[in-house]
């Protein structure tokens, strides 16, 4: 399983801050606790968000719309993809999920989710390299290869307009946490942490750029973005804001990145899957 | 007449070579850097967040520069620098980069910028 060794490290700094805070010596004032942080309130509802984003950007989603969605092909291959036999059992995805899919229909709205099996968090991605190691004795994709965001996506579309809905209780919960934790976590030579752009200041402009309210972060990738020129993962996405940061971009699906997609999916519960999203 | 005028512009030039230059070197800042310190994306990019002068586009999550200057004074020079080097000591949970603490920009950088915000009073 990928690890980014970055966690352990992480919420034992935490934990230490805490402990420092606790006895009254803290020479920083970091969170008091993993579960203990203090969280944002979001700046900006969803309906505000959405009328200055339209605002902002309006010229353009409107072309967008009008030319249509680039990742739409890729989501046909994926479809494709998915019936083909690859690996040393001769199966398919489609051989083991149906033809068109149909087992997998709203599957992917409870996803990621905590896995006994990998003890941790299991993200779409994964899964579907875990089932064609496994399962189909095939080798496994490149994450953010053509193949592997293609079957991502097509698989996630079966689950189109099925609200959210992941979980976060039990053996998930220190998972979320740790999301969390990184997620208010300041990083990179700027200092700035996920939650300070996407919560305490969403809705406000930095630079040209609308900053965007997290809670529709998780339910529209893959996607196309435009700057990219190309269709990527939430996981994309991540690396991005971590180099606008000077921060260390993490390896695609390590631990922390998957703990983090578990905690910004749970911001987007109970909104539809609407894959593929495009962007600016 | 000659002589006294020779003693005059020597007079001035020590004066000049003896008070003004070292003051100068002190306060260290030069308004012309400064601006491009600020105006450049991979230095201070302060147009990210402020309004600054000239700046297509800036962004709205500090305050307004141009009007937040008209509370500064010469006076503020430190306290300025301060801001700019880790605005943390005023407001611990800021957005703000610690652009000296975390080597984004150099001292004299900062002392630049320092000089270019005090001149945004000056200029009408
Ligand atoms: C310097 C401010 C800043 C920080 C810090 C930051 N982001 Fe972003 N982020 C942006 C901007 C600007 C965009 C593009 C406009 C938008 O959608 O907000 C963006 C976009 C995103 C998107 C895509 C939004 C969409 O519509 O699909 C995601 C997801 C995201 N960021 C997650 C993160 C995560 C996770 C972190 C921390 C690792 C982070 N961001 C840190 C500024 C920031
Ligand atoms: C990512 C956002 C961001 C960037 C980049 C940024 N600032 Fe700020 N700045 C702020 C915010 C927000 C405040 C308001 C006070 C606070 O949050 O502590 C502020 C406050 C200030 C103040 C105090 C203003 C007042 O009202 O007294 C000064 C001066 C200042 N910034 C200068 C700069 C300069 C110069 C740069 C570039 C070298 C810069 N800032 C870059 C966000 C930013």
């Amino acid at each position: 399983m990928r690890r980014c060794f970055f966690l352990k490290k992480m919420v034992l700094m935490l934990a230490m801050g805490a402990l420092a805070a606790g006895t009254g010596r803290g020479a920083f004032a970091a969170p008091a606790s993993v579960s203990g942080i203090q969280e944002y309130k979001q700046n900006i509802s969803t309906q505000e968000y959405e009328k200055r984003y339209n605002a902002v950007y309006g010229k353009f989603t409107g072309q967008m719309a009008e030319q249509g969605n680039p990742a739409d092909f890729m989501l046909d291959d994926g479809k494709d993809l998915f019936k083909k036999v690859e690996g040393t059992t001769g199966k398919s995805c489609a051989s083991c999920h149906g033809e068109n899919g149909e087992k997998l229909k709203g599957v992917a709205a409870g996803y990621p989710k905590y896995d006994p099996a990998i003890k941790g968090i299991n993200t779409m991605a994964l899964q579907i390299n875990r089932c064609r190691k496994e399962n189909m004795g095939a080798p496994e994709l490149k994450y953010e290869s053509y193949d592997q965001l293609a079957l991502e996506l097509y698989v996630k579309s079966l689950s189109n307009g099925v609200p959210i809905k992941v979980s976060i209780d039990g053996p998930a919960r220190p998972f979320y946490e740790a999301g969390k934790a990184y997620y208010y976590m300041r990083q990179g030579q700027l200092n700035m942490s996920c939650a300070i752009c996407h919560v305490k200041y969403a809705g406000h402009m930095i630079r040209a750029n609308l900053l965007s309210n997290n809670r529709h972060h998780a339910d529209h990738w893959p996607g196309y973005r435009l700057k990219w020129g190309k269709t990527g993962s939430l996981q994309k996405r991540f690396r991005g804001c971590n180099k606008k940061v000077r921060a260390k971009p993490l390896p695609f699906q390590c631990d922390t990145y998957r703990d983090l997609e578990l905690y910004l999916t749970y911001q987007a519960n109970g909104l539809p899957v609407a894959v593929p999203g495009f962007r600016m | 007449m000659r002589t006294s005028k020779k003693t005059v512009f020597l007079a001035v030039g020590l004066t000049l070579a003896i008070f003004v230059l070292p003051v100068a070197v002190l306060a260290g800042g030069n308004a012309e850097n400064g601006k491009k310190v600020v105006d450049t994306k991979k230095l201070g990019n302060c147009a990210a967040c402020h309004v600054v002068p000239g700046m297509e586009f800036p962004g709205d999550v500090g305050p307004n520069l141009i009007e937040a200057m008209k509370n500064y004074s010469e006076a503020d020079r430190e306290m300025l620098r301060q801001r700019i080097s880790d605005e943390r000591k005023f407001n611990p949970d800021t957005i703000m980069p610690p652009f000296g603490t975390n080597k984004i920009l150099t001292g004299q950088q900062i002392d630049d910028v320092v000089e270019y915000l005090l001149s945004l009073n000056k200029k009408k």
